[in-house]
């Protein structure tokens, strides 16, 4: 009864204390495109991104009501540090919606003013809205109509005690006209907030992450969402804030991780194939066992995800394929077991919405790359009569010389390309970590594969997109997502759908099996297109120069077959060894990942292009 | 032969010597690339002048230009010249390349990377120290006289990940980049070119910079110098600016509504309601 009666006062109180305004709220999702853009237009540094500002205490004096509702003591307002633009997750302060949204716009164009000078808040407000209506004269209209709603709002300095009216008073001069007022008399409380100014003391990330905006930070993940991109960018120029921003994803992972730490791979320099099997049969026991105490350190972990047995249907075994051993300048026969595999449980499915626009867009380009129906003259048989080629046999067989009718038509051909791709995506377990908040890697390959494959559908290229991981050598785990022979199809996207990473990385290995598939392609033109997140590397000694060695070598041995290798990286470290494996023009570092879907196809027609 | 705008010999001088204002030494290198007999190649932004200029030079020098705009239909054959069926049989028609090499004039080709390939064929020796165009349709070998001048342009930020020059066909010019003039210098070029008031045109230039600041991050292209003019034109005619502002700034550099409403505020950041 007593808590009913509370929580009824609660209420009561609460809703006649409020002075927002629900009904006109106004939310920063809505805006927070437009918002970017006017930020960065007005000169508002680009590598910002818009976050939502966690709200802050005050200590102004409250009114009675909400003295005893114990409301409004925090009120959020805007800042600006040098990772993010902080504006209100939503404004409610006026009545009309307008009036909110202007907000947001006065706000954003005041903040796209500051230089990060340390100088008092004050001084510093008045300076940026003098700074703001000088630049910008459009924006003055906008700032009269907040200056009105939100004076009205302002406690009365004629119901205040003498130093807080002065202080009101000054504050009123300062909106009012901007640069009048230069000091602020001291009072017993900090005056009353001006959602008009950018905050007076912004708290330091740090903390807004920990004390004061817990619950802001969880509804916040909305708006964080919005600017992941440009949250990206910021991050990889400031490295050391960068790091510790992602603090709470990386816990995460350290978590995760620690359910299959040190896993005991006693076997694991053992090159004896049996050895290598019977340590593959006892991984499901060793993956679940867990440790207290730390393994020695020659051990490494697995992290690999189920076993292959449960969830890949298996094509083909016992493939071998050679190997090649730079110490020795050997080539070492039958070294490594292909396996090749096709997800088993793989619904069809159509391409996932989000991409429906680039998709389109991307087609009708490809559309125009592919060659253009043409008349080929002097055919055996075709469509219409070849003139030319009548009259000489006409004129010939007038002159008296015998010649046989045959080659005197036209017929309408497509001029089709004589052109196959294979794309081979590196599926191994680095492909699990994240490229940004909301991406891995193996999602972004996962869109590079549709749009490449709508964009090629889209020119009638032969294509087949393959994926590969390895564990050691036996076996390469070879992922066949579309041959050569299988039309695009649903069921292809399905298994685009299904890829997910595991494993290693033996890039040469996979090289040479792409190679055999793409000999058997009877095309003029063959093209490899190897996408990829980092170095080759392996369990076994198949990393650093063994593995860059060998994949090496399996590169040459394609591009004397007369294939080009292609390949496309999104590792930022690519420059150091690609150029070796590749040369200078047969790879390309994006340096965006959650570019590589939209980038792809547009490699693709320039590498085709004649 | 479609596509292509060849413009009439301009042999009037220096009163009909059109507007222009140089934004750095480029008139004097094209000056000296001229007297030298060196190609010059030209890259820079959409709308920043570059055709302009090579108008100005060509008014200056005193010497006829062909601009030739290339399109990714344009072969060599379109360049040079080709046959053509008249009342007696076939005879041969110069090309644009081909007049200008005879007159000794100033051949421009317009967003060179767009044309095809086998455009650098008879490209290449012009470009080096032979400077012959070989006609092998007609068997002439036409040797340039000193006057003639080659020019090509190219905006290096235009769809550079499917277009690039050849490198041995940029190495055989000497480059000039352009780019958008600096904020007085564009004030002059506005009020000079529209006959626009000094304040206008400074917010003009105000908010074409606050938009090209977007370049990359939300928008393709950045608002050129000729967008500007464009607008600045309307203002002059009476047109409402906002709305001038938009026809001409805001809809010709976005499709996107969004990001259109959201260049209006912009607009109207700058230039008030």
């Amino acid at each position: 009864m007593e808590e009913k009666v509370g929580e009824l006062w609660h209420r009561l109180i609460t809703r006649l204390a409020q002075d927002r305004y629900p009904q006109a709220a106004v939310c920063l999702t809505e805006l927070d495109k437009t918002l970017g853009i006017l930020f960065r237009a007005l000169g508002g540094d680009g590598g910002l991104r818009l976050e939502t500002a966690g709200a802050t205490h005050h200590h102004a004096r409250r009114g009675l009501l909400q003295r005893i509702a114990g409301s409004a003591t925090k009120i959020e307002l805007a800042w600006r540090d040098e990772h993010a633009l902080r504006l209100p997750e939503v404004i409610d302060l006026f009545p009309q919606q307008s009036l909110n949204r202007d907000l947001y716009f006065w706000l954003a164009a005041l903040a796209s003013g500051e230089q990060g000078r340390v100088e008092p808040w004050l001084e510093k407000n008045q300076r940026l809205t003098r700074e703001t209506l000088r630049r910008y004269p459009g924006m003055a209209g906008r700032y009269q109509r907040l200056l009105k709603a939100h004076l009205s709002q302002r406690p009365d300095p004629a119901r205040l005690r003498p130093d807080e009216a002065a202080q009101e008073a000054a504050i009123r001069q300062a909106l009012a006209n901007p640069g009048a007022v230069s000091h602020l008399a001291p009072a017993r409380h900090a005056p009353w907030p001006v959602p008009l100014w950018l905050h007076p003391s912004p708290p330091w990330v740090s903390q807004a992450g920990s004390d004061s905006a817990e619950p802001e930070n969880a509804s916040a993940g909305e708006a964080q969402n919005l600017s992941h991109e440009r949250s990206r960018r910021g991050e990889r120029t400031e490295m050391p804030e960068a790091e510790r921003g992602l603090v709470t994803i990386r816990m995460e992972n350290i978590l995760s991780w620690g359910e299959f730490a040190k896993v005991d791979r006693g076997a694991e320099e053992n090159e004896d194939l049996d050895q290598a099997v019977e340590a593959a049969e006892q991984m499901e026991q060793f993956n679940v066992t867990r440790d207290g105490k730390s393994v020695a350190s020659k051990l490494r972990f697995d992290l690999d995800l189920p076993s292959d047995a449960c969830d890949d249907e298996v094509l083909s075994e016992g493939l071998l394929l050679p190997e090649w051993d730079w110490k020795r300048q050997v080539m070492q026969e039958a070294h490594c077991r292909v396996m090749t595999l096709q997800a088993a449980d793989a619904q069809p499915m159509e391409l996932p919405a989000r991409l429906n626009r680039t998709a389109k867009r991307l087609r009708a380009q490809f559309q125009q790359l592919m060659p253009a129906r043409l008349w080929r003259r002097g055919q055996a048989d075709g469509s219409e009569v070849d003139l030319d080629a009548y009259l000489r046999f006409a004129t010939e067989r007038g002159s008296g010389q015998l010649t046989n009718a045959d080659n005197l038509y036209l017929d309408l051909r497509t001029g089709a390309r004589d052109l196959s791709c294979l794309l081979l995506a590196d599926l191994s377990l680095s492909t699990d970590s994240w490229v940004d908040n909301h991406h891995r890697v193996i999602d972004v390959i996962r869109d590079s594969l549709y749009l490449f494959s709508e964009s090629l559908s889209a020119t009638g290229d032969r294509f087949a997109l393959y994926g590969f991981s390895s564990r050691k050598r036996n076996p390469l785990r070879f992922h066949q997502i579309k041959s050569f022979d299988e039309a695009y199809s649903a069921r292809t996207r399905g298994r685009i759908q299904a890829i997910k990473p595991g494993y290693y990385t033996r890039m040469g290995a996979a090289v040479r099996h792409a190679h055999r598939l793409l000999d058997r392609q009877p095309a003029q033109r063959r093209l490899l297109l190897l996408v990829s997140d980092g170095k080759p590397n392996d369990l076994d000694k198949y990393e650093g120069r063994y593995g860059v060695e060998d994949t090496r070598h399996a590169i040459h041995e394609v591009r004397k077959a007369g294939i080009q290798p292609f390949c496309v990286t999104i590792d930022e470290r690519g420059n150091d060894y690609l150029p070796y494996l590749f040369g200078s023009g047969g790879y390309v570092v994006i340096r965006k990942p959650q570019e590589l879907p939209r980038k792809l196809p547009l490699l693709y027609a320039r590498l085709t292009r004649e | 032969m479609m596509n292509k705008s060849v413009t009439a010999p301009a042999r009037e001088l220096d009163e009909a010597l059109p507007f222009y204002k140089p934004q750095a030494r480029e008139v004097e290198l094209f000056e000296y690339g001229y007297r030298h007999q060196l190609p010059v190649l030209i890259k820079g932004p959409t709308g920043c002048g570059k055709t302009r200029f090579i108008n100005y030079m060509a008014a200056r020098l005193g010497r006829p230009v062909y601009t030739v705009a290339c399109h990714d239909d344009l072969s060599a054959v379109d360049l040079v010249g080709r046959h053509l069926i008249g009342d007696s049989g076939t005879y041969w028609s110069d090309g644009p390349l081909t007049r200008a090499v005879r007159e000794g004039a100033i051949c421009y080709l317009d967003e060179v990377v767009e044309a095809r390939k086998d455009t650098t064929v008879v490209l290449h020796p012009l470009t080096d120290d032979r400077r012959i165009l070989p006609l092998e349709r007609t068997g002439e070998i036409l040797k340039a006289p000193p006057e003639f001048m080659l020019v090509v342009s190219y905006n290096p930020g235009y769809q550079n990940l499917l277009k690039g020059m050849k490198p041995s066909t940029r190495q055989r010019f000497v480059a000039v980049r352009f780019d958008f003039p600096a904020p007085e210098l564009e004030c002059e070029i506005l009020v000079g070119e529209s006959g626009i008031d000094g304040e206008t045109a400074q917010r003009l230039v105000r908010l074409a910079n606050a938009m090209r600041a977007l370049k990359d991050h939300d928008l393709e292209e950045a608002a050129s110098t000729r967008l500007l003019v464009y607008a600045a034109t309307l203002i002059l005619g009476g047109y409402e600016p906002v709305e001038a502002c938009r026809a001409a700034l805001v809809e010709p550099l976005t499709d996107d509504t969004e990001t259109a409403s959201a260049l209006m505020e912009v607009v109207h950041a700058s230039l008030g309601r």
